[in-house]
């Protein structure tokens, strides 16, 4: 490889060693050169705007006005110079968002990490894991993400549609492993905080004690910035305590990770409505400089049929689900019917069987395969016990002296429209039926309460009715107020709010300290390297991804208890095993073409390299066919793949995976180390009739020069 | 068309929606997989959650996107 270096990287370091060794004494010049740093970490993060380079210039000419200060003059001209000299590659970084040289290692994330919302540096804490660092794995989860428990248990883990390992068979249990770190962590008390910067003398408002709420307090509070978080109810975690039933998520789950913020130093004040108790201008009257709006997508949609408004047995499902969660136990009805194919109508429907319902419908007017829900879900909910009326369209509620006795539906058929490729139901004429009920519970979709906001007059809203937000800076309208989760994307996942708080946080800081917004996501940052586990081709390949053990059915139909049970530590340590170290192989797939079109060998079995079309993968191929030239070591641009010898043996591994190991051959002569035989026998066959054969000897190259002079000369009379 | 998780799709073409951003202009082409689709009520007009490779996770107007097979 080249000895390339990125002046961007080296821009980088030398400032933040600069500033860290505190060679920039005076405050002023310290805090340009945080700003620098902050800019400078934009271009090599990708995603600094076009602005960024001028702005780099203009405060480098600020810093070199100190003149009394050595430091801050040497600082000044080592980035004038690199900006001089190297513009074109400051600016490629700000376009492509790549580095060419590969220093800038936030460039190129593993796709699990920069598929996570919350860009958590996933290889890093499963392989800690693996490794039995549980508290470690939390402590880089929390960098990225205040609620690694609540993640544990409830993500919607798009990170394992993009494990690379799916490719091979099944993905890494991501989620399950981060439970179990956060629950090891907590329980032997080595779940701690970050530390926090200095106070800055600034406050800010959050609206909301949900994800994104309590997100962008974490990472405000750990800036510096004094947050206090205002509450409509009674409890903090928003849809997370609200929305998600504690068969899934227990209470002591929220309110541990939640008690972690309060020890940061940011105060919760329950009870408090936006728009009734607090308003933008009282919060601006109090202090607060910024205010960041996640108030969430509370109000459900109504379904418009008759009778829907006469009887009070009529329910909205996240008014259900809220109640439960406050501690209400009573049955909705015997005869539970739930309209709505999606998650909440599931957990709906489960939280009614556990409250002792007789019968429970999920009424849908599609079929199975167009459900929203998860399959998992799902499954889950028909195991339970819960009935699924598919192709049910409800026509009104019925009911007798005040009492709701039905619901009356339409049996539906799916018909494909002209302009479109969708499914749609309408209605079976003649095809009517009744569906016995006590009680329907509606569940088609949430929204946010417009009319709570009311009085920020300059919010603009989308056409979906949710807050107009940069999607990059949470920004609105309103120069110094957010937004993010559900309120900005409509009824989202927990990880997207996280993100967005964390995003928002960002933003804030940002926005108190006068400096320019990012235009484009974060990429997210490599927190360590962690050394790789060896483990056997054999034994990488036959590990499978463990099924998560189940609460028994009968407690499950009659408990609120944790319905998933987590892995024992054994099963953990071995799953985290299975990860194929993305942080470290880029997926070029160099080392495949070396082997196959140089080498001629093709002893790499690598179909994950392939996004769209993976092939077969086999690490126990390589075995049988590799010859341990090392030509696929020598190509990898990022040392994934590496030949080393060891003791007598010489071994090829891939990032961990020993793909093939041969006893080393020694010159006879000199017993320098002539590698494996296979690779002997290759070169021999190669070089024949060029090198000379001495008497079938092995021999290195030196002694084989030397022995053949010799020969050559004992042979030519003089 | 409806969009099921873990299916795999293109950003195909910019979207007028207005929660186009400028800086989606360069995922267009991009492959990805569907992570979050609307789980509600299979609405054609929600924005659902895509996860671009090597381009992060995001949520996409649907008519922007099509099947890859």
């Amino acid at each position: 490889m080249p000895d390339i270096k990125c002046p961007v990287n080296q821009t980088l370091s030398g400032l933040r060693e600069a500033i860290e060794a505190g060679r920039l004494s005076n405050p002023r010049s310290r805090r340009i050169a945080e700003e620098i740093l902050d800019l400078l970490t934009d271009v090599a993060w990708g995603r600094a705007g076009t602005d960024h380079l001028t702005a780099i210039a203009s405060l480098a000419d600020e810093l070199a006005y100190d003149q009394a200060s050595p430091g801050a003059m040497a600082a000044a001209k080592s980035i004038r110079d690199a900006l001089g000299e190297h513009r074109e590659v400051f600016q490629s970084h700000i376009d492509t968002h790549n580095c060419a040289s590969g220093d800038c290692v936030r460039l190129v994330p593993a796709p699990c990490q920069m598929t996570c919302p919350a860009g958590i540096d996933i290889p890093t804490y499963v392989n800690l894991i693996g490794m039995g660092h549980d508290a470690e794995a939390i402590e880089v989860i929390r960098r990225d993400n205040p609620f690694p428990w609540v993640c544990g248990l409830v993500c919607t883990r798009p990170c394992e549609l993009m494990c690379v390992r799916g490719r091979v068979d099944k993905p890494i249990s991501i989620k399950f492993l981060k439970a179990f770190a956060s629950e090891r962590a907590l329980s032997d008390r080595h779940y701690r905080n970050p530390a926090k910067e200095p106070d800055k003398g600034k406050r800010v408002a959050v609206i909301g004690a949900g994800p994104g709420g309590m997100t962008a307090a974490y990472y405000l509070a750990l800036k510096g910035y004094g947050v206090t978080v205002f509450e409509g109810l009674p409890v903090a975690g928003g849809m997370m305590m609200l929305g998600i039933p504690r068969y899934r998520l227990p209470r002591e789950v929220i309110d541990r990770e939640t008690a972690m913020l309060e020890d940061l130093g940011v105060e919760f004040r329950f009870n408090t409505r936006y728009g009734k108790d607090i308003t933008l201008k009282s919060l601006n009257s109090d202090g607060f400089e910024a205010v960041f709006l996640a108030i969430g997508a509370h109000q459900s949609f109504k379904l418009n049929i008759p009778g829907e408004t006469d009887f009070p047995q009529v329910i909205e499902s996240i008014d259900l689900l809220r109640r439960v969660a406050l501690g209400d136990r009573r049955i909705p009805g015997k005869h539970a019917v739930i309209v709505g194919g999606g998650n909440v109508a599931i957990d709906a429907a489960r939280t009614c069987l556990r409250l002792g319902s007789d019968e429970v419908t999920i009424a849908y007017r599609r079929t199975r395969a167009e459900m929203p829900a998860d399959v998992d879900e799902v499954e889950q909910a028909e195991d339970e016990g819960i009935h699924m009326s598919f192709l049910t369209i409800p026509k009104a509620v019925a009911g007798k002296d005040g009492r709701l006795t039905g619901l009356e539906c339409i049996r539906a058929k799916l018909i494909k429209k002209d302009d479109s490729d969708r499914l749609f139901p309408v209605p079976v004429e003649g095809s009517d039926f009744v569906i016995e009920a006590d009680t329907v519970i509606s569940a088609i979709g949430q929204r946010i309460d417009l009319e709570a906001l009311s009085d920020l007059k300059g919010l603009k809203w989308t056409r979906r009715q949710t807050i107009q937000a940069n999607s990059v800076s949470m920004e609105t309208s309103i120069p110094g107020v957010f937004a993010g989760g559900d309120a900005v994307t409509g009824p989202a996942t927990v990880v997207e709010a996280i993100g967005a708080g964390k995003r928002a946080a960002e933003a804030i800081d940002r926005f108190l300290s006068g400096i320019p917004q990012p235009k484009m996501p974060p990429v997210p940052v490599r927190r360590a390297r962690v050394e790789w586990t060896e483990v056997p081709a054999s034994t990488k390949m036959t590990l499978r991804r463990p099924e998560m053990p189940l609460l028994n059915l009968e407690r499950r139909r009659t408990t609120f208890q944790q319905v998933e049970l987590g892995y024992t530590e054994n099963v953990v340590r071995e799953e985290a095993r299975r990860c194929l170290r993305c942080d470290i192989c880029l997926r070029c797939g160099k080392c495949v073409e070396v082997c196959r079109d140089m080498m001629g060998i093709n002893a790499l079995e690598f179909g994950f390299l392939n996004f769209d079309k993976p092939e077969a993968t086999d690490f126990r191929v390589t075995a049988e066919r590799c010859i341990l030239c090392g030509a696929c070591a020598a190509n990898c641009p990022n040392q994934a793949i590496r030949i080393i010898d060891r003791g007598d043996e010489r071994l090829l591994s891939y990032c961990g995976t020993i793909l093939n190991r041969h006893k080393l051959e020694r010159c006879q002569d000199c017993g320098a180390v002539l590698g494996p035989p296979r690779y002997h026998e290759f070169l021999r066959k190669r070089t024949q009739g060029i090198s000379p054969v001495v008497n079938d000897l092995k021999l290195c190259s030196a002694c084989t020069r030397r022995q053949a002079a010799k020969i050559h000369a004992d042979n030519i009379p003089v | 068309m409806t969009f099921h998780k873990g299916q795999k799709v293109e950003i195909f073409r910019k979207s007028d929606d207005e929660s186009w951003g400028e800086h989606m202009d360069q995922y267009v082409g991009r492959h990805g997989i569907i992570t979050d689709p609307d789980t509600t009520k299979n609405d054609p007009d929600a924005l659902i959650e895509v996860s671009l490779e090597g381009k992060g996770t995001h949520r996409f107007p649907q008519d922007c996107l099509r099947l890859l097979h």
